[in-house]
């Protein structure tokens, strides 16, 4: 049986193409920046393990037209195909599916992804589409589910495995119950890099200092602490699985000596704390991969990690702490559920870099409730972390209500929502009746962006250079050039819409 | 968020409650909070433990050695501020549900925290509560539950009750696959409640799990 994991390449009318970004939602870019689906990942690799021929296809990373991709596919001929898609491109999804019933009509066609596992029987209704995962353990499922629909010619009448949604015949869905929440990740196997072409994910990413790069196999599945209301990790159905640390450090360091990896990046929803964090760090200096001149780097949440914590991973040579900032007052941190106060982010920023960490800040702004005062602290406050080294960059996107996360559900409650077009949800412009004119968000945009040029940010990046850290000079003469290539395109991806 | 401490009470060598001021705050038995001393900037969840209708806050908390809060929260004074924000989640009862559905707690260690406040805040609910604890001291606060409602499996201490751990328990017992089922506790038990539910045709749907870290 060959199983096709499957990416289309995505264009927009401008151009640009469909890339997995913040929140693992989707926007558009012009420069590319590809991020190996983890998780799928994972799960082609298990089903090439129990036997299976498993095409992982990501026409974007392995840069083909959509026509290119298209012909590929109908020529391989896989008896499976297996999608992940979110809000902004459901309806191209459907779309692609009902085309390959009509060229494969034996293809069994499979969707994951957090939109249609909160509202699987519309895609089925929509689309040609066969199964629909409500699970996000991907991996677990699929390997139970392609056996049996492998040994079973009948599986539409018979097929009980938990956390599907299946089409038994035009109008006749079978739902098979929640799916099971945890799973142990240690049964999963790490990604094979060869199976997923790794390279074609090394080096156009944004976030690495040094090429090539790579995301681990993450540490922790959806988020431990799960309850930020905009965040689609978020719901009754999810709680959050965890690797364990040993595992995790094995797989470092077959990164680093057999791919010859220089930056790894763990794209958990939040990355280990505590007892694990500190066992992990330890693991990497006993193992001596701190000098392996390999960068690490994760998603944290401010509050998580305490100094001794900082410390020990500033000793193993962790650089990138992304973490979300998202506002900067009291009452939008309260209404978004994150879980602590204004004061909180500048104490854990001064800890981050204190021990030559780089933290970098992702920010939104379009808020349905976000006034003046709200906004202007926000652009104040990042400035302020900025021009005195305590952020050292930064990513600001509009708060786009998706995948039916509690804050789009708010939207839909309190009638917010300015459209119900799913092609609207990519992130570009903003969607919800706000306090102020929408041009005024978009002004946040660019003068948040626009402090990577301002003399203060560079000087104070000038001052880092007397630390004589290498990372300080990679920052500002390579990172630098790259990072402002793409603050331009930031700019016009988010202000596009501006009137 | 700024809450006074009122009390704090030692329960066992691991584990204490911690009872704040309420301030007015509402919340849905069940949620959970984030709590962290005053300016540390660093904070961790704990589900409540109080009922809705009670006058004050309170947690049930076990002291990881070394931990960034546990500890350190342990050693407040009665009158000191902890940070608090929340409530959040979604480990909750349906109120449509508290008065008609049966009920199965599940639970291993503090995690029954959750369910202590359900209990304690609806007074009809039918339940049957499922405690994982590895000693009898870890019987938190027994002397304030109905015990025909309980069954305590102890691992690591031979009593006259059930002697071994919740899956074990659950290896000699016919499931009613009619009740909803609540687990809370460690990943691994969840984990392996999960499939012992699952292997005796309990629906997912019918299974919430709220891990502890």
């Amino acid at each position: 049986m060959k199983i096709a994991i499957s990416y289309p390449p995505i264009v927009n009318q401008d151009g640009q193409k469909a890339m997995v970004s913040q929140n693992r939602n989707v926007q558009f870019f012009k420069e590319p920046t590809y991020l190996l689906p983890v998780i799928h990942g994972q799960a082609a690799t298990w089903l090439r393990d129990i036997g299976y021929d498993v095409l992982w296809d990501d026409g974007n990373s392995q840069l083909k037209t959509f026509d290119d991709w298209y012909l590929n596919l109908i020529t391989e001929a896989p008896d499976i195909i297996i999608f992940e898609s979110t809000t902004p491109v459901m309806k191209f999804y459907w779309a692609v599916a009902n085309k390959l019933k009509t060229d494969l009509p034996h293809c069994i066609i499979i969707m994951t992804g957090y939109h249609s596992m909160r509202k699987p029987e519309e895609t089925l209704r929509e689309s040609s589409v066969d199964i629909v995962l409500r699970s996000n353990h991907v991996d677990f499922v699929l390997q139970k589910l392609i056996p049996f629909i492998d040994e079973n010619n009948n599986w539409r009448n018979n097929c009980l495995i938990e956390g599907l949604v299946f089409r038994r015949d035009e109008n006749n869905f079978l739902d098979t119950g929640n799916f099971k929440q945890i799973e142990p990740l240690d049964l999963a196997p790490d990604v094979d890099r060869d199976l997923v072409q790794w390279k074609n994910y090394a080096y156009e990413n944004g976030n690495f200092l040094q090429t090539p790069g790579v995301y681990a196999t993450s540490v922790v599945r959806d988020c431990m602490f799960g309850k930020c209301s905009f965040c689609r990790y978020n719901g009754p159905d999810l709680t959050f699985s965890m690797r364990s640390v040993q595992k995790s450090l094995d797989e470092y360091q077959r990164l680093i000596e057999d791919y010859g990896a220089r930056e790894i990046f763990d794209d958990s929803g939040v990355w280990y704390r505590g007892a694990e964090a500190r066992e992990f760090a330890q693991g990497i200096i006993d193992r001596g991969l701190h000098k392996k001149d390999c960068y690490f780097g994760f998603n944290t949440r401010f509050g998580y990690l305490d100094e001794d914590t900082i410390s020990l991973l500033a000793k193993a040579n962790f650089r990138f702490i992304l973490v979300g900032l998202e506002a900067a007052d009291e009452e939008t941190l309260n209404r978004l559920n994150k879980g602590y106060g204004p004061e909180d982010s500048e104490h854990n920023l001064k800890l981050y870099t204190k021990y030559g960490l780089f933290p970098h800040l992702t920010i939104m702004v379009g808020y349905y409730w976000q006034n003046r005062d709200q906004l202007e602290k926000t652009i104040a406050t990042v400035k302020r972390f900025m021009f005195e080294g305590i952020a050292r960059t930064l990513q600001v996107t509009l708060c786009t209500p998706i995948d039916f996360t509690p804050y789009h559900q708010e939207c839909l409650d309190k009638k917010v929502l300015l459209t119900d077009n799913y092609d609207d949800f990519d992130m570009s412009k903003l969607i919800v009746k706000t306090p102020l004119p929408h041009n005024n968000y978009y002004d946040a945009i660019r003068k948040m962006y626009s402090i990577a040029f301002h003399p203060k940010f560079i000087f104070k990046q000038l001052q880092f250079l007397a630390r004589f850290k290498k990372k300080d000079w990679q920052f500002l003469f390579t990172y630098g050039i790259r990072a402002i290539r793409r603050v331009r395109q930031h700019i016009f991806n988010l202000t596009k819409h501006q009137k | 968020m700024l809450h006074k401490v009122l009390a704090i009470r030692n329960l066992s060598t691991s584990a204490y409650t911690l009872r704040l001021e309420r301030n007015g705050l509402l919340f849905k038995a069940g949620q959970c909070f984030n709590l962290g001393l005053k300016n540390s900037g660093v904070n961790r969840e704990y589900s409540i433990y109080s009922g809705e209708n009670d006058s004050y806050l309170e947690f049930l908390i076990k002291e990881i050695k070394g931990g960034a809060v546990s500890p350190f929260i342990r050693q407040s004074l009665v009158g000191e501020e902890i940070n608090l924000y929340g409530p959040y989640g979604s480990f909750i009862i349906d109120p449509k549900t508290v008065n008609s559905a049966q009920f199965t707690f599940i639970c291993s260690g503090t995690g029954i925290a959750p369910f202590h406040s359900f209990i304690r805040s609806y007074p009809n609910l039918k339940y049957h509560l499922i405690n994982g604890i590895r000693f009898l001291s870890e019987r938190y606060d027994y002397d304030k539950l109905d015990i025909t409602k309980i069954t305590t499996c102890v691992s690591r201490e031979k009593w006259n009750g059930f002697n071994g751990r919740i899956t074990s328990y659950f290896c000699k017992t016919i499931i009613n696959t009619e009740k909803t089922f609540y687990l809370c506790g460690n990943q691994k038990m969840i984990q392996e409640v999960y499939d012992l539910l699952q292997k005796n045709k309990v629906s997912g749907n019918k299974i919430l799990a709220e891990a502890f870290f």
